[in-house]
């Protein structure tokens, strides 16, 4: 694990909150997708986001890999807020700094042409290498290092000639071609059949070792958020409930959601020996959210004051903090001004 | 009652049941332009009644190739080559259209993985069940529409939901509609291909938990079908574990966890990232799996294997042996018993 105190974040998001406009003028409703999010990606250090379909954590990484504008708040990168900077080369810029790994590498990669393709183009577009002898070159480390050798018969080959992993390893190669700071990696191995995961999230894991690249990993499945990262967001209906030292969440969950989605992961040293987890309703309607937590319905130690307003961040011993009346008590005091 | 420990309901264990399913030596080939796929190898295995037998591997290794010999659903390029499907006795793939037709749904159903697909978009979920039941036996509306709000019930559907239309429901719903479908006329038996892969986790767990009840209440078998190899030891009292179309082990759940016998079997258990107990490296497989036009010669997880033996592996095909009352392992590593036990 990386200490991240004495350091200043790479990345940081800001209340970040993003409305969807559905259906017609007068007839559509708003998606609130996500919901006032805040969190620091620092160099060398992976955060985890963990949620289930639907509770905004893709719209996250899409709005900090600028796909998307956020509806409300901030993208600091080094603590200058990049929305402000307009036009398209600021947007290379930030594109140089801030890669992005999608989740479906059947998809990711144009099927008409060779693998060298995908990552060369980076190198010319961001002009990492000039001339066609430094850009083989560059190329060819950049399949060794993510271990696709030899690497002079890899770059000849078709993405139909590869299986998932190696295609997944090829967008990591892309990803890596401009040198990045940060790694958005958006369920980079939830297609890839269970053998093959642990190379990618290994490989994932070195280079964050070896080149100090800051990683977001977005995973609905929180054993390999446990496996790979530093540190777990978890998500629910669009808002972070929780944030927590990856140890300290799945050995202490405290948000109720959280100790419900942990419950829910299946093991077979526990089989189903354990009492059933007691598992109510589903997720609610994104459009119809009321003021209150949008899990309350759903939550076994519900109170009043849940009904009425989302509770902003108790930050709590150990430098975790989760957003439930549960644990007011338990706040410890912080020195910086609280993420909100 | 719990699906964890060999329960008493888990008949694999009594000689005196016999086995309501038996695939003997199955085969089935794809025939592509390219050559034949040998999709499934040989396999055989029993299904007792009132079991979860979990079929586990990865994409590719033929676990719903075998699901489809079972249920006949294979359509060429897919041809079975070779072996019988005995259920109580009765070879499946010889049976007459009319037959067949009989046979699924009132002794045999299936539940997809996708039940996004598996509805029919244009009709309510009541009108589908109602589908099923009468389509194999003339039922008056009224009772088959009062059945199909009970089922809707068993699997926790809320009864009022019999008119909606599948888009009004959620991934989760979907699924366990499908569920009441495959339960509409009590078949003996379930397969499930996947019946929760397309689901959340939370999802997952709740239709786990349903599928648990149900079978505690009707006594079918299932054959879940899955890549996840942990929620398999989770549900499942007994496990066959498929690598390139070939069965490589079987064997209680427990034992499957805790003494893997086959190096893919031990791999494949130490591929999961675990939320209990300490977090350790892990270092799954290298490699990925064979093209099965041209498969490896003898074992076909050698080149894979850290503990392959060349001029063994690499050549002979390791049959599959029992080492133990319902525990059989292909693997050249593994010895049969010297003295019978």
């Amino acid at each position: 694990m990386t200490d991240k105190k004495d350091r200043q974040p790479i990345l940081e998001a800001v209340n970040l909150t993003k409305h969807f406009q559905t259906g017609g003028a007068f007839s559509g409703g708003v998606v609130k997708a996500v919901q006032g999010a805040s969190f620091k990606l620092y160099r060398g250090h992976v955060v985890a986001l963990v949620g289930e379909s639907g509770s905004g954590k893709s719209t996250i990484v899409r709005m900090l890999a600028r796909l998307y504008e956020p509806t409300e708040g901030a993208i600091l990168y080094e603590g200058e807020n990049v929305l402000e900077q307009k036009g398209r080369k600021s947007l290379l810029k930030y594109r140089s700094l801030v890669q992005m790994v999608f989740q479906d590498p059947f998809s990711s990669l144009n099927p008409v042409h060779r693998a060298s393709h995908a990552v060369e183009r980076p190198l010319k577009i961001y002009r990492k290498a000039i001339g066609k002898k430094l850009i083989r070159q560059k190329l060819l480390e950049l399949f060794e290092l993510v271990s696709l050798t030899p690497a002079d018969e890899f770059v000849e080959k078709y993405p139909h000639q590869l299986s998932g992993g190696q295609r997944q390893r090829i967008a990591i190669a892309r990803a890596l071609a401009v040198e990045p700071q940060v790694i958005l990696a958006d369920e980079p191995v939830s297609m890839l059949d269970v053998s093959i995961r642990l190379g990618i999230l290994n490989l994932m894991a070195e280079l964050r070792e070896r080149q100090q690249i800051g990683f977001l990993y977005v995973t609905h499945d929180l054993a390999s958020a446990r496996y790979f990262s530093d540190e777990i967001l978890v998500m629910y209906a669009g808002f972070i409930v929780e944030q927590a030292d990856s140890e300290d969440l799945i050995s202490d969950p405290k948000h109720p959601y959280t100790q419900m989605l942990l419950a829910s992961v299946p093991d077979p040293s526990r089989g189903l020996k354990t009492a059933d987890v007691d598992i109510e309703g589903e997720i609610p309607d994104l459009t119809d959210l009321g003021t209150g937590c949008p899990f309350a319905p759903r939550c076994k130690h519900v109170m009043e004051q849940c009904h009425h307003a989302m509770p902003e961040p108790t930050h709590l011993e150990n430098d975790r903090w989760v957003r439930c009346y549960l644990y007011e008590d338990e706040a410890v005091n912080m020195t910086e001004p609280a993420a909100d | 009652m719990t699906l964890s420990n060999p329960t008493p309901t888990a008949n694999y264990a009594d000689d005196a049941v016999d086995p309501l399913l038996q695939i003997q030596e199955l085969n089935v080939e794809y025939r592509t332009q390219r050559g034949a796929v040998k999709a499934v190898e040989n396999v055989t295995f029993d299904i007792f009644p009132n079991e979860v037998f979990g079929l586990a591997g990865e994409s590719g290794c033929g676990k719903t190739t075998v699901a489809n010999a079972i249920t006949r659903l294979l359509k060429p390029p897919a041809y079975i080559t070779g072996g019988k499907i005995l259920f109580q006795g009765t070879d499946i793939l010889s049976m007459s259209d009319d037959d067949l037709r009989n046979f699924r749904w009132e002794h045999l159903s299936i539940v997809f993985q996708s039940a996004m697909n598996a509805l029919n978009p244009v009709l309510t979920i009541g009108n589908q069940i109602i589908d099923a039941m009468q389509a194999h036996k003339a039922t008056p509306y009224d009772e088959a529409r009062a059945r199909a709000k009970h089922l809707l019930k068993t699997v926790g559907i809320d009864v009022e939901r019999v008119d909606s239309y599948p888009h009004q429901l959620s991934g989760g719903m979907r699924q366990r509609a499908v569920i009441a479908i495959a339960l509409a006329l009590n078949p003996e038996l379930i397969i499930m291909d996947e019946p929760t892969t397309a689901l959340d986790v939370v999802v997952q767990k709740q239709i786990l938990q349903e599928i648990k009840d149900l079978r505690e209440q009707f006594g079918f078998s299932i054959i879940f079908i899955t890549h996840d190899l942990s929620l398999l030891v989770e549900i499942s009292d007994r496990i066959g574990i498929m690598y390139a179309g070939k069965l490589v082990e079987t064997g209680p759940s427990a034992q499957i966890f805790a003494d893997p016998k086959h190096p893919y079997t031990d791999r494949l258990m130490n591929s999961f990232p675990t939320v209990h107990g300490p977090r350790k490296e892990l270092k799954g497989i290298p490699g990925s799996p064979p093209d099965l036009i041209d498969p490896p010669k003898g074992c076909r997880f050698h080149p894979r294997c850290e503990l392959a033996i060349e001029g063994e592996c690499n050549v002979i095909i390791p049959p599959l042996i029992t080492i133990a009352p319902h525990r059989d392992v292909a693997c050249h590593l593994v010895k049969e018993p010297e003295t019978a036990s």
